[in-house]
């Protein structure tokens, strides 16, 4: 059975990034390293060999608007893999997570629903999760999800599009309290679940899936009106260790500022990559 | 394998150490029933103002100019610049006597038993990074990690190592980092000038943890409890200890505390030293 990664992208600075997401896993990744591509940009020729497939995002009629909610619940259909982890093109992947294979293997869905800020403390995220607090819902995180190709997984995915087509009329009805007026993806998911009444299907909390969250308020810090990157340095080294602050960064990091990815950060992914470093 | 205790005591010109730690010494044996020694620069100082003192051995080290000041309270109202001798705690590897060595700072007073259970462990290293401030108000941030952009802080007030290759690496760590103090505190955003233990440890434990969530300092029973030196310590009578915590938005006004059994870091030394010459510590 056939696994891999999935990177949605729309933009050439998500495509950029999409491209660092698989260098990284290039050099991280000792088991599972096919990466899959969805997008219905032209990719430049010199990313095209880091991915595996380049599909067309299905039933395309018109580009999404800011985070390209509108096409993310197709994955589902795009995916080349019969096994998918799904990751947001902003990411990289530092260290090896062929255990997560194993453990999500026995699973059909699964959503990241743990995230740690990079002083790798674990964080619940009330400051932008406040519709998420205020209606009961569960936090899943769409950024970092897997599944495998089964009737369960048809059926959830369903219930994502349905949720994603008639986000304001589900926001009414399951979150209607600090109403958020556009549509997301990570709230679309929590709402799919409510609607699907699917909790102990694609949560657990023994599930490895984490990952460092790099916005700002979640950092511990006093001042929450700045960029990550302009209150901790960082570094990517030749071994791959991405060190913020002094303190080395593991798994999945979520870099979210988009000027993270840099000529200079390509450069050294493209080394690891390619074992040179 | 051998087991002890060992103070460090170098006088300052306004604080008798020695005689903190001649208490302190007392306060383990009577609770951990172990040896323990003193590592100080003025011997002679102690066995002629302490004829009768606790220590099993007496560890001399050479006498060290220091020019490092610390502003010390005594109580919300009232602070001076004393000498602080705090740059030899890194030798401790090579002058300790024993092969597991309880650390103690001088005004850490053992009320208990609950480091007793520690010597039996088998890790390399153990020491306290969750605290309790008895003063319920007070954040404890600066406790929890050594700023809020770093790793996060671990006491150099109390500690338990195995004499083995890890924990030498470990001291010559501590060594490297004093050493380059400068740059340690630049790269780790330090604000602090002087140099200090509890950041110097800090900064090593997160070292020999890979700069990641490790596991090299296993945490020591319970949680180091302390007062400030803006609050003062009264009495200790038996196993049980009377404070005046700073009050919230009152400087200058306690509220009274009463601890029994719980070790405590008695950070006010002037109080702790009033106490010990007799009397309240007030």
């Amino acid at each position: 059975m056939s696994k891999g990664f999935l990177i949605y992208a729309e933009g050439a600075s998500y495509i950029e990034q999409a491209y660092a997401l698989a260098l990284s896993i290039q050099y991280s990744q000792m088991g599972i390293k096919s990466v899959s591509l969805m997008t219905q940009d032209t990719v430049p020729e010199e990313y095209q060999s880091v991915f595996h497939n380049i599909v067309p995002i299905p039933w395309y009629d018109a580009p999404g608007t800011d985070f390209s909610a509108e096409h993310r619940w197709k994955v589902y259909h795009a995916t080349p893999y019969h096994e998918t982890i799904v990751l947001d093109a902003d990411m990289l992947l530092l260290e090896d997570i062929s255990k997560w294979w194993e453990y999500l293997g026995n699973h059909e869905v699964r959503f990241c629903n743990r995230i740690t800020n990079y002083k790798l403390e674990s964080v619940v995220d009330t400051y932008h999760r406040k519709a998420f607090v205020a209606n009961g819902l569960t936090s899943p995180y769409y950024a970092l999800h897997y599944f495998k190709k089964t009737d369960f997984a048809l059926e959830f995915y369903k219930s994502l599009e349905f949720v994603c087509k008639n986000w304001e009329w589900c926001w009414t009805k399951f979150a209607p309290e600090e109403y958020q007026n556009w549509l997301s993806m990570d709230l679309a998911v929590a709402v799919a679940i409510e609607l699907s009444y699917t909790h102990d299907q694609v949560l657990d909390n023994t599930s490895p899936l984490e990952f460092i969250h790099m916005k700002t308020p979640l950092q511990g810090w006093e001042r929450i009106d700045t960029r990550w990157q302009d209150s901790v340095l960082h570094v990517l080294n030749t071994n791959g260790d991405l060190v913020v602050g002094n303190i080395k960064q593991s798994k999945v990091f979520h870099y979210v500022e988009k000027d993270f990815i840099t000529p200079k950060i390509i450069d050294r992914l493209t080394e690891l990559a390619h074992g040179k470093s | 394998m051998t087991h002890g205790a060992i103070i460090f005591a170098q006088n300052s010109d306004k604080l008798d150490y020695i005689k903190l730690a001649v208490f302190a010494a007392k306060q383990v044996k009577k609770y951990l029933e172990i040896p323990v020694s003193i590592i100080t620069d003025s011997p002679g100082w102690l066995t002629n103002a302490y004829p009768n003192h606790p220590f099993d051995q007496v560890v001399e080290v050479g006498f060290i100019e220091t020019t490092q000041y610390k502003k010390f309270h005594d109580g919300a109202l009232f602070a001076q610049r004393i000498q602080w001798k705090n740059l030899i705690r890194d030798q401790v590897y090579d002058l300790t006597p024993y092969d597991r060595t309880l650390v103690i700072d001088s005004d850490y007073i053992i009320n208990s038993t609950v480091l007793k259970p520690a010597f039996d462990n088998h890790y390399d290293f153990q020491i306290y990074h969750n605290s309790m401030d008895l003063a319920e108000w007070r954040s404890n941030k600066e406790f929890t990690r050594i700023n809020q952009w770093s790793v996060p802080f671990y006491w150099g007030t109390t500690f338990i190592f195995e004499k083995n290759l890890v924990t030498k690496a470990f001291f010559d760590l501590i060594t490297y980092i004093k050493a380059n103090w400068f740059y340690f505190r630049m790269l780790y955003r330090i604000e602090d000038t002087t140099f200090r233990n509890d950041f110097a440890f800090s900064v090593a434990v997160h070292i020999m943890n890979g700069k990641t969530n490790g596991g090299f300092a296993v945490e020591l029973p319970g949680k180091m409890t302390y007062i400030t030196d803006k609050d003062m310590l009264i009495s200790i009578d038996g196993n049980k200890m009377k404070f005046l915590i700073e009050k919230k938005n009152y400087a200058g006004q306690y509220t009274l505390a009463k601890t029994t059994g719980i070790d405590v870091h008695v950070m006010n030394k002037m109080s702790l030293s009033r106490y010990i010459d007799g009397g309240l510590g007030v």
